[in-house]
This record gives C-alpha cells, structure tokens and sequence, in this order.
C-alpha cells in the first residue's frame, strides 16, 4: 500500500486550497488598498463635502492656541465647515519635503491621485520646484479665489510660478535660534551654537540644506542668495567641524522642538512659529546677529485633487480677518496685506509680536536661498554625507 | 515556493539591476555602472561609504557578543534552575516583541535622557562627568540594539541547552573537580548549536538595523542601513542605494558562508 | 576489589570557604537571572506607564501627572485608528497565507524526496539571513522597476509580509514535523483510513500545536514589522510606520495606549498558553504513559 502521499498530490491539493483562500483575500486586499488612495487624474468640477487637505504640523491654529491669544472663535478650520458646508479632513502628515515627495511621486508619476486635495511644499527645497515642472499640480481655479488680490506683492510672483497659476502662500517663516534658559545662557549667533564649548552635544540644526546651510552661509559672511562652489563648501565645512567635533548632536526635522524643552537639546536652530507654538516660557528664540533666512511654504492642488473645492478653501483663507486670526492662532507669518492691523482687532497683543507679524527692522535681516543650491545634485549628495547618509 | 522564488530571488535580481543603472530620479538608465560600486566602496573622505559599513559591522559585533555574555546565564538559568517557571520566564524573554519596535527605543529616550533620573544618578556617583550623558552616544546606539536583539540569543541559547542531558552535566562535575572546568569542557560544546544560531541570528539584522542609530546617535554613528534608507526613500538615488544594498548582502552572505564552513551546513538548516 | 573499593573512596569534604563560594554562586546565578529579566522588562513598564501620563503639551517625555484620558480616547489621535486597523488586517491575511504555504513547503521538504530539495531548503534559509533592509530594499526595487502592474501600497505590504513569514513558519514547522511519530499515522492506515482522511484526522490535528505557534509568530512578526513595510509601504500606513512618523514631531500618549493594549492581548495569550502546557503536563503525567 503506498502510504505517502506524492508530492504532486500534496501540491495539488494545497494548490486548490491556496487559490480558494488568496485570490479573495488578494482581491479584497487589492480593493481595500487602491479604494481609499487615488482617483483618476481628472478631478470634477463641482464642489465635494470634504476637502482632504494634508500640512505640516503646528501650522494651523487651535482652540488650545486660541484661548492663549484670547480669542473667543471657533477655529479657522471649523468655520470654513460652518460656512461652506464642506468638511475638513486635515492630516498633519508632512514632516519633511523628501519623504513626502518619495512617498507620493509613485502614484503622482503615473497621473494618479493621492486622496489629497491640498498639500503644502516650501520654496527652500527644491521639490516644490519639481510638483510644477512635473505637471504634477493642477492649476488654481481663480475665479474661485477673488481674495487673491489680497496677496502681499512680495509673493505675487515667485520664480517657481510666476503667475501664481498653480500655488500660493500658506505660512512664511523664519530661521533663527531658540534656546532653552534653564540649559544654557542667551544664544544670539550661529559661531556660539558651533563654538561654545558649554554647548557641546546638545546642539541641534535641521536636515534641511537650505535652513541649516542657509544660516551657516550668513555667519560666513556670504550672500545665501547667491551661492557658488566656493561659498557651499565653506559652509559644509563648518558644519563638517562642527560634527566631527561632536557639538551637533542631531540633524532634526520637526522634532527639535520637543528635544529642547525635553532638556537633551540646550540650543537649536529653530523655526519662529514652533517656538511659539511651543507654549513654553523658558524657551525662547531670536534672529541670529549675522541675519536669518525667511522661507513660505506653499499650498498646492496635487493631480487628482478637486480644484473646485480645493479653491473654495484657499479663498476663505485669504479674507483678512481669517487670515489673521489663522496667523495669531497659528504663530506663523500671513501674506495677506495689512494682516497685522487686522490682528489687532482680535488680540491687542498682536502688535508687538514680531514673530508672527515682523517689523520692517526684523524683515531686513532676512534673506531667502538661491535656488540653484537646492536643485544642485552634488552639493545634495555633499549635505547627505556630512549628516552621516 | 513559487512564491519564494517571484518574491525573493527576482527581486534580488533587480537589485542588482538596478545597482547598475545611472541617472538622475526619475530617469534611470541601465547603463552597466559598476562604478556605483567602487564609489560605494570608496573612504568617506572621497564620497564612499566605507566608515559606515565598517561601523555597522562594529556595532553588530559587539552587540552580539554583548548578547551572547548577557544572555548566556540568563538561558542557562532558565534551562537547568528554573523548573515550573520555566515557560513563565520564556514569556518574558519574548514580551519586549509585543511591543513595537520602534515604541520600545523611544521609550529608552525616556529612560536615558539628560535629565531623568538614570543620568542624573550616574552623574552623581562619577560615573559620567558633570555634562556626561548617555543619549546620543556610541554607548547608547549598541545598548539599544542589544536590547532589541537579545531574544533572539537568548531563545536558541535556551533551546540547545535545554537538550542536554543533566546527567552529562554531572559527570562531568565529577570529571573534573571544578565547575567551571565542567562548564568550559561540557556544557558550552554542547551548547554550540545554539550559540551559532543565536551569533547569526543577532548579528545579521543587526549589521542592517538603522532605527537604533537614528533615534539614539549622533551623525557620528549612522550605519550603513541609514545611509540606504536614506538613499531609497529620501534622496531617491536608487541606484547608489541599490548598489548599497547589494554590498551588505554579498558581505553578509559571505560572513555567512565563512561561518557555515567552520561549523558545518547541518547545523544552520537542520 | 579493594582496588575499586579505592577508587570508588568517598572525595574529601568540602572547605567552609568553597561551599559558600557555592552558595553564592548558585543564588548569584538566580539573581542575576532577575536582573535581566528586570532590564528586558524596564522599557515596556515605562511606555505603559507613560500611556497615562497627562502631558502638559504636546511631549510625552516627562511624567505630568496620571489620567485615563488616553485610554478612553485612544483614537483621538488622527490616523492611529485606520494604522492600527491596517496593521491587523495585513498581519491576518498575511499569516494566514504564509502559514498554510509555509506548513505545505515544510511537509513537503520532511517528508519527500525530490530534485531541488537541498535547493529549496537554501532558498528557504536566505531570507532568514538577510536583514531586513536588504529584503525590504530589494522589494522595493521590484515593484519600482513594475510601476505599470503594481502599485506601492496594500498589496506589497502583503506581498512583503508574506514573503518573511513563510521562512519562519517552515523552521517552526519543520522542526517538529522531524520529531514526528510516524506510527500513529501507520496505525490509521492500518484501520483502512485513506490518504487524505489520515491527514486529516491524524497528522494535522498532531500538527496543530506546531502549526499555530508558527502562526502565532508569523502574526506577531507581521505586526511588529517596520522596516520591509516602510520600503514598500507608499502611503499606506501600519502602526509602526504610523508610530515612526509621527515620532519626528512629537510622541501622543496614545501611542503608548495602542501599543500597551498589544502588549497586554498578547501577554495574557501568552500566559494563557503557560497555564495550559502546566495542565495539560500535569495530566498527560496523570493518565501514565
């Protein structure tokens, strides 16, 4: 009697019983997974319930920061909801320019959608540069957007988009230095935060060239607006010695924030509105003696977006008086004219914070980067190598 | 099997595809560039990436060792002392799994900080100097990854030990008057299988492991797995990362070889 | 014979100082064992701890003060939910496939010969020995060169997964498939059981145990996984994935509750299952063998 079973019999039997199970469990995989992500490149045009709008996070004001301002009204976020009827899915789910880029450039690539309406890409890293010239965003529909003459002149035409055809300004803000008091005396200039000695491992720059770099460059006494051979490598460098001699303990993304008030950090470079969002009144931050960079983060309709919809928001973000409530919720720089008079009429205090609505004094201290420095692909490979990657 | 093979090999194959591919993202080209090779290879003076794939190696080293002496008594004990309990204590020796990976290591930013109490009891009986501390450190990035790894020492560790047969043992406490003679002699021959198991199990994910070094380094202490994660998913260099890639594997495989050629084949698969 | 009356002489006693030296030794041994399993157990008492800690901001790093907010509300942090959820559902198809193909392979591989089994059996071993980022990479490197099949998301996920899981199941499996006792299985053919009835009724039953440890770790494995699932993931996000994004900003205690409330299911699995191998030793002990 032949009491093993062949193999051939095992397979085949084991054949059948596999396709019973995973062809629907690959087809309920398959149905799941593409159901909830794009759509096709086509967007509609009339207006969805829900605006699916991905950011940064700290970006926008909550009830939390508004009560601290004194300011008795429902979030921007919520009267939108109330006014429009279209609710809001908001998703803090941006932390760096790259990894998000690498994580929707598949779907983008191929003209398909990635279930956002609105993403938010910075003007100091190159690849809000490359969602344009990859006709990965679609164009804004202006009639939409009467509010757009509300626009600061200084942003009306970017060299990534001329004619504002397809972005606009959510947040601008500003490089500097935030330091925590209970660590370490005042530090006022980048040569400290490399340079002191007490600092020594518990100093933090970003993983961002143009906002590390940026800095470095204006304590060298170059331009950042114009950078050559010369002038990149002399800040890499600075920062290469500044590694090497173990005084930068990390190169964060968002997260310096909470490593300095957790007391690991004792200085940073920081962002302007994190330090205020922060809440924390032993942290505090300043421009750096040699200058600071200032940078806007722009909001975008990715392919697959509804631009309807998608612009109904973006208008409602430029009336002034949201506007400014948005930026003294949110601690970060509007560009919508004559924000800071309006500020005032919601919180009086608004009119000395130089942060949020910077003096012309505090403006002419900061420079924007030169963007051939950022689509550079050796200088790219050369930031990478000096973070250990 | 199939399976194996479309899913495993293939994609082995397209590594080394794309290794040699050229180009900036997204237009690659298959350009046979070995050259991604030797710029992979070259010192970090020069662009390459010889000190992180060295330090990787490093830290996985000690780590495993750190493991294998921290782990040893602790399966030893559980083997032979610890009777009923026996299963209980294995439970414990597998709870860190259940939770995340990545949970467990950030907790350990918790427990380490500058200013938690762990440092500061250090600090007071001189252990660290007045500014010492034990994040961002070369110290913390191998504690974590002998943290993270050590079930995987301690399990075949166990397993191999638990096969002997405790009458061995005491003959060869009587064999040889002093216990640690016997031990030596005996019980860690016998306990080889084991000790190999766990050496490759810890050391092989461990040389590729680059969570630790990210969340409790300094850039002083990137291993060569940031440096590909980086690549892949950030820079979008495919092709270098590829190339990375591909070099760890071929190092590892012939650490591996090596390995099995003084220990014999059986002993791996079997 | 009073040679071996010799031999055999009683060795002398041992010195006060050498039996302490033992006794020291012995417990040092035991206590030693605490410690670690102590220092195992240190970073997931802190991360249960913390999950009721109330932060004063949005930093989960200093302890505040005790709330059970966290608890009640575990979802209130956006996206946790649909990652937790995502992470169940890939670890359950996963291990379900990878256990009933990895079971198969190890049958195959105990117990027929056939061409290619020291080859398969290789094959097998090598994603073993492979780090998980040259297995995620390479996969990666796969469903990027096909980008007009397949698109990262779900299914690579799932293709990811299964592809490491069958390795271990089929060690798992296998090992005890090699000390199986092939007579029970002889005695129901014996008894006029057919091929396909004995394996049912026989061997898989016997099997059982092995099986759903496999599975169990397979399951556990899948879960846990963050590295191949951060290659291949697109922007389907798993709770680790969830957890590693979202550590670049700032750590939720609620986190800590997710990942706690996985801690705590599988640890009263686990102890469930020490219970019944007590038991089920006492009366396998009890019915004589």
């Amino acid at each position: 009697m032949n009491r093993r079973m062949t193999r051939d019999e095992l397979l085949r039997r084991g054949a059948i019983g596999l396709g019973a199970i995973s062809v629907p469990g690959l087809l309920a995989a398959c149905g799941g997974g593409g159901g909830g992500g794009g759509g096709s490149a086509s967007s509609s045009q009339k207006l969805n319930k829900v605006l699916e709008f991905a950011n940064w996070p700290y970006y926008i004001d909550t009830p939390m920061t508004l009560k601290a301002a004194g300011i008795n009204k429902p979030t921007t976020l919520k009267q939108f909801e109330q006014k429009t009827g279209i609710k809001v899915n908001y998703y803090e789910e941006i932390n760096s320019n790259p990894e998000y880029f690498a994580k929707v450039q598949g779907r983008l690539s191929k003209g398909e959608g990635i279930g956002r309406d609105i993403i938010v890409s910075t003007d100091n890293d190159r690849f809000l540069g490359d969602y344009i010239s990859n006709h990965w965003a679609q164009k804004l529909d202006k009639s939409l957007i009467p509010n757009i003459k509300n626009l600061i002149p200084a942003q009306q035409h970017p060299p990534f988009d001329p004619n504002r055809d397809y972005s606009l300004p959510w947040a601008s803000g500003m490089d500097g230095i935030g330091w925590n008091e209970k660590q370490t005396d005042p530090v006022t200039s980048v040569k400290q935060l490399f340079e002191d000695p007490k600092l020594k491992g518990r100093v933090g720059v970003w993983n961002s060239m143009g906002d590390t770099l940026g800095l470095v460059i204006l304590e060298n006494g170059d331009d950042p607006a114009n950078v050559t051979d010369a002038v990149f490598n002399r800040a890499i460098a600075r920062v290469q010695k500044a590694v090497d001699s173990g005084q930068i303990r990390k190169f964060y993304g968002n997260e310096y924030a909470a490593v300095l008030e957790k007391g690991d950090l004792a200085a940073s470079m920081a962002w302007s509105g994190d330090i205020a969002n922060l809440g924390d009144p032993k942290i505090h931050w300043n421009v750096p003696t040699q200058g600071g960079i200032i940078w806007t983060d722009n909001m975008l309709i990715p392919l697959g977006g509804s631009v309807p919809t998608a612009s109904t928001y973006m208008n409602f973000m430029y009336d002034p008086m949201i506007s400014a409530q948005w930026a003294v919720g949110a601690n970060y720089i509007s560009s919508v004219k004559d924000v800071k008079s309006d500020a005032v009429k919601l919180d009086p205090k608004a009119g000395s914070n130089d942060l949020t609505f910077p003096t012309d004094k505090t403006l002419s201290q900061m420079h924007q980067n030169d963007p051939k420095m950022l689509t550079n692909p050796d200088y790219n490979t050369k930031w990478l190598a000096v973070q250990g990657q | 099997m199939l399976w194996l093979t479309l899913f495993f090999l293939v994609p082995m194959g397209f590594l080394g595809y794309q290794s040699l591919q050229s180009g900036l993202f997204p237009h690659f080209h298959f350009t046979w560039e070995w050259s991604n090779y030797s710029h992979v290879l070259r010192s970090n003076h020069d662009g390459g990436y010889r000190d992180q794939y060295l330090r990787s190696f490093l830290y996985a080293g000690i780590a495993t060792l750190a493991c294998l002496v921290l782990a040893y008594p602790l399966a030893y004990w559980i083997a032979f002392r610890a009777g009923p309990w026996r299963n209980l204590f294995l439970l414990f020796i597998i709870a860190p799994f259940f939770v995340t990976y990545l949970v467990r290591t950030l907790a350990w930013l918790n427990i380490l900080a500058d200013q938690g109490p762990v440092v500061r009891i250090l600090r007071d009986i001189h252990v660290l100097g007045p500014n010492g501390r034990l994040l961002a450190t070369t110290f913390a990035v191998i504690a974590g990854i002998t943290y993270n790894f050590f079930p995987f020492m301690a399990l075949p560790l166990y397993v191999s030990l638990e096969q002997i047969d405790p009458r061995l043992l005491e003959a060869a406490g009587d064999l040889y008057g002093s216990s640690t003679q016997a031990f030596l002699r005996v019980t860690v021959p016998l306990s080889a299988p084991g000790i190999v198991a766990g050496t490759l199990l810890t050391f092989i994910p461990a040389a590729g492991d680059f969570i630790n070094a990210a969340l409790l380094g300094t850039p002083n202490q990137a291993m060569i797995g940031n440096v590909i994660q980086s690549r892949f998913l950030e820079s979008l260099d495919y092709p270098t990362a590829a190339s990375l890639s591909f070099i760890l594997m071929a190092t590892i495989l012939i650490i591996l070889l090596v390995y099995a050629w003084i220990v014999g084949t059986e002993k791996l698969t079997g | 014979m009073t040679t071996v009356a010799e031999t055999l002489a009683v060795p002398p006693r041992p010195s006060v100082a050498s039996r302490v030296w033992r006794f020291v030794k012995r417990h040092a041994l035991t206590a030693y064992a605490f410690l670690a399993v102590g220092y195992l157990l240190l970073p997931i008492a802190v991360v249960i701890m913390f999950s009721f800690n109330h932060p004063p901001g949005r930093f989960n790093y200093v302890w505040h003060k005790f709330t059970f907010e966290n608890w009640i509300h575990w979802n209130s942090v956006l996206g946790i939910q649909s990652a937790i959820e995502k992470s169940l559902e890939v670890a359950l198809l996963a291990t379900f496939v990878a256990t009933a193909l990895g079971t198969m392979i190890a049958l195959a591989l105990v117990r027929h010969q056939f061409r290619g089994r020291a080859a398969t059996n290789l094959v097998v071993f090598l994603p073993l020995s492979t780090p998980e980022i040259v297995l995620g990479s390479s996969l990666l490197a796969l469903f990027l060169n096909d980008q007009n099949t397949i698109q990262l998301g779900f299914v690579t996920i799932f293709i990811a997964h299964v592809m490491f899981i069958i390795s271990f199941i089929v060690v798992t499996v296998k090992a005890r498939l090699i000390g199986f006792d092939r007579h029970l299985e002889e005695a129901a053919m014996d008894l006029g059981a057919n091929e396909w009835t004995t394996f049912q009724k026989v061997t898989l039953p016997l099997l059982a145990p092995a099986i759903l440890a496999a599975g169990l770790l397979g399951f556990a494995l899948s879960i846990d996984d963050f590295v191949i699932t951060f290659f291949n993931a697109g922007q389907v996000q798993t709770f680790p994935i969830f957890v590693w994004t979202i550590s670049k900003n700032a750590v939720p205690p609620q986190v800590n509750v997710v990942a706690s409330a996985i801690f705590l299911v599988a640890i009263i699995l686990g102890l469930a299952n020490v219970v019944w191998q007590y038991r089920a030793a006492k009366s396998t002990r009890g019915a004589g063998a």
